[in-house]
């Protein structure tokens, strides 16, 4: 049954996009009969890096590689990259420079949430095209912003959603364990898992937390054995998760543990060492960079010869393999919105992609009142040589 | 349970033991030279992502590359104190302190900018395999901080308290004219507890890191060792280590017994309740200054 509550969202969102539509109408800012200027926003230094220079690095490949095959409808792609330094009063800057000084077209980013949401009112308040391909905050989605679209990655909200019907599948004990950060990427994530069990019923629920600069997880572990839960979902930064994995084992937990896409990472096996084996997590594609589908790895080997320095760091990692697919996306709208240009050629353009692959990341469907590319995650899991594989099912969050 | 209680009991001392290696090198440098370094915990970090660049990129094997890493930390505080804090020499003791933190913010974006954001698996010195003895968990490679921690705190404390150097640096800290008239350098004191400290952040490094994950940011966890230096009374090395793994103890039973998203505010609570009825600490003496 549909709420009061569902419809007054869908009709806010509507009367955002109705609104705003008047500010888009011939607008080509940065559009020259030979060049489309795009601002390229991210986190490259600070603690939310990771995605910055995965956004800077795969938009930089795909943008290169589109100039290097003739353009898009006769102009070629000039960008310029601004850092926002993993903070929100930086991300807020740096944006107002790419539209108001650089007079960009449409901006590749921003790449965390930290940044991202504050951002929110900013970017839905300008008349900018924003394309966003990794950070997983649910609010920058829902309710949709005409000028705002998501691909490849999985939010939040939809990550909890599709975490529990697997653990809740999965579980013989019909009991679950969350254990997760206590801040709000945690908290969010775990409530979003917690309130998806509530509605499947019949799990019974245990939750604990932790801080991100946490090193010893004993206690929590200790009470999770008590709860006799099978299950642990765990929901964290890449770092503490690594530990959280490693003291279970070493405590001998009896639960198969789920992390969250965080922990989905090349490097993490090899972080957190031969306790790893077994361990399973969220992954937002069927595609794993290291894979060996032909596109990712023309994918890989253009990243790798490329980015030198990033390829020595055992990259490409998921947050370029995104990027890459979103820009790729991005091209494929500004392709589609035609020889005349403008801002809101391009959001139509973009509305009107339907399923479209690029071999990298899923399949992107955008609409009218969507603005969300991806709705479906995969599992993966630790074999014995710590090497990745994706369990074929496929989860939606539809 | 009693195991369930042993099994934290000993879960914490190891945690403390990384607060207390981190306590530890911060307490050396202010009983040394009296500033609070700030940096501490980015030089940790540098030390170990020297270790894996000598190991991956120069392909070292692990004893030379720790020698490395040990080393070219040793370089590494020998030009923070040669190129930053002797120029503030006489400057307030606020500015050195300023000074420490741009330091530490200046490596870690360093670091993040040459090796990436992204986690480097660190070897562990000892097997993660876990014993069982009664219903207990002992890894030999946790145990090998809590040793590293109560080793390095003997042999500095040996070294300040029964060699003439140790006693000339606290000496030279505590009265630089004074110890210059009777003939003690405090430069040369100066330079070799950067050095030396820097030596050791390495050192701490190199065992935690494997424990904790080796990102740039790995260095934060050094405000848990501020918390366990202030509770041993920030002048005292033993009182370093046994603030550290009190601390860890704390947090660990009030993780289990009270609640996990309670076992900050409980530890903390103490902390301050400690400072408030003992502001030297556990262990430090009350310092007077005769005038």
């Amino acid at each position: 049954m549909v709420t009061r509550r569902e419809i007054l969202k869908v009709a806010g969102g509507a009367m955002v996009l109705v609104a705003t539509k008047s500010a888009y109408a011939a607008d080509a800012t940065g559009v020259t009969d030979d060049k489309i200027k795009l601002g390229i926003l991210g986190d490259l230094t600070g603690h939310a890096a990771h995605w910055g220079t995965g956004n800077l690095a795969g938009g930089t490949l795909a943008f290169e590689e589109i100039n290097a095959a003739g353009g898009i409808n006769g102009r070629k792609l000039e960008w310029i990259s601004v850092d926002s330094e993993s903070s929100a009063p930086k991300g807020i800057a740096g944006f107002k420079r790419l539209v108001d000084q650089e007079k960009v077209f449409a901006i590749f980013g921003p790449t965390s949430s930290a940044v991202g949401v504050p951002l929110l009112k900013t970017m839905s308040s300008s008349s900018v095209p924003i394309f966003i391909p990794t950070f997983s905050s649910p609010l920058i989605t829902n309710p949709p912003v005409k000028n705002i679209f998501r691909s490849g990655t999985l939010n939040d909200a939809d990550q909890g959603r599709i975490i529990a019907d697997y653990v809740a599948g999965i579980s013989k004990k019909h009991s679950i364990a969350i254990m997760r950060q206590s801040d709000e990427y945690g908290k969010n994530g775990a409530t979003n898992v917690s309130n998806r069990l509530k509605e499947i019923g019949n799990v019974k629920i245990s939750e604990e937390q932790f801080n991100a600069s946490d090193t010893d997880f004993t206690s929590q572990l200790l009470r999770i054995r008590e709860s006799d839960a099978d299950i642990m979902v765990v929901y964290g930064y890449p770092a503490p998760s690594a530990i959280v994995m490693r003291q279970a084992k070493q405590l001998g937990l009896p639960v198969q543990i789920v992390g969250s896409t965080a922990t989905a990472s090349r490097t993490y096996a090899a972080t957190v060492g031969k306790e790893a084996v077994g361990t399973r997590s969220m992954t937002t594609t069927r595609y794993l960079p290291e894979g060996d589908s032909p596109e990712i790895v023309k994918f890989r080997k253009a990243f790798e010869a490329r980015f030198p320095e990033l390829a020595r760091q055992t990259r490409p990692e998921a947050t370029d393999q995104l990027a890459y697919h979103g820009a790729k996306t991005l091209i494929e709208g500004l392709r589609r919105a035609g020889r005349d240009l403008n801002r809101e050629g391009l959001i139509k353009a973009l509305e009107g992609l339907k399923d479209f692959e690029t071999g990298i990341a899923e399949p992107t469907t955008f609409g009218p009142d969507r603005r969300e590319g991806n709705r479906s995650g995969f599992v993966l899991e630790i074999k014995e040589d710590l090497s990745r594989t994706v369990l074929p099912k496929a989860y939606s969050a539809i | 349970m009693v195991s369930t209680f042993i099994q934290l009991l000993l879960s914490g001392a190891i945690a403390g033991s990384v607060y207390a290696l981190l306590a530890i090198g911060l307490v050396l440098i202010h009983n040394g030279t009296g500033v609070v370094n700030f940096g501490f915990g980015d030089q940790l970090m540098v030390g170990v992502y020297i270790l894996v660049f000598a190991q991956q990129f120069l392909g070292l094997a692990l004893p030379p590359a720790i020698l490395v890493a040990v080393i070219v930390s040793g370089l590494l505080g020998l030009a923070i104190q040669s190129l930053v804090m002797t120029p503030l020499r006489n400057r307030p003791v606020l500015i050195p302190i300023v000074a420490t933190i741009a330091i530490g913010a200046a490596l870690r974006e360093g670091v993040r900018a040459f090796m990436g954001p992204n986690p480097w698996p660190v070897p562990f010195l000892l097997s993660t395999s876990p014993y069982r003895i009664g219903g207990i968990s002992i890894v030999p490679s946790d145990l090998a901080i809590l040793g590293t921690a109560i080793v390095i705190m003997a042999c500095l404390y040996v070294f300040f308290e029964f060699t003439r150097y140790g006693q000339a640096i606290l000496a030279a800290c505590a009265n630089p004219t004074g110890a210059l008239i009777v003939g003690i350098p405090a430069g040369t004191t100066t330079t070799g507890i950067w050095v030396l400290s820097s030596m050791l952040a390495a050192i701490a490094g190199i065992v935690i890191a494997p424990l904790t994950t080796l990102t740039p940011d790995i260095g934060l966890i050094a405000i848990k060792g501020f918390a366990a230096a202030v509770l041993g009374g920030f002048a005292s090395l033993p009182g370093a280590v046994v603030g550290g793994i009190l601390l860890g103890i704390i947090e660990a039973l009030a993780g289990y017994y009270i609640s996990s998203a309670m076992k900050d505010i409980v530890s903390y609570a103490i902390l301050i309740g400690v400072i408030v009825l003992l502001p030297s600490g556990l262990f430090n003496r009350v310092s007077v200054r005769k005038v």
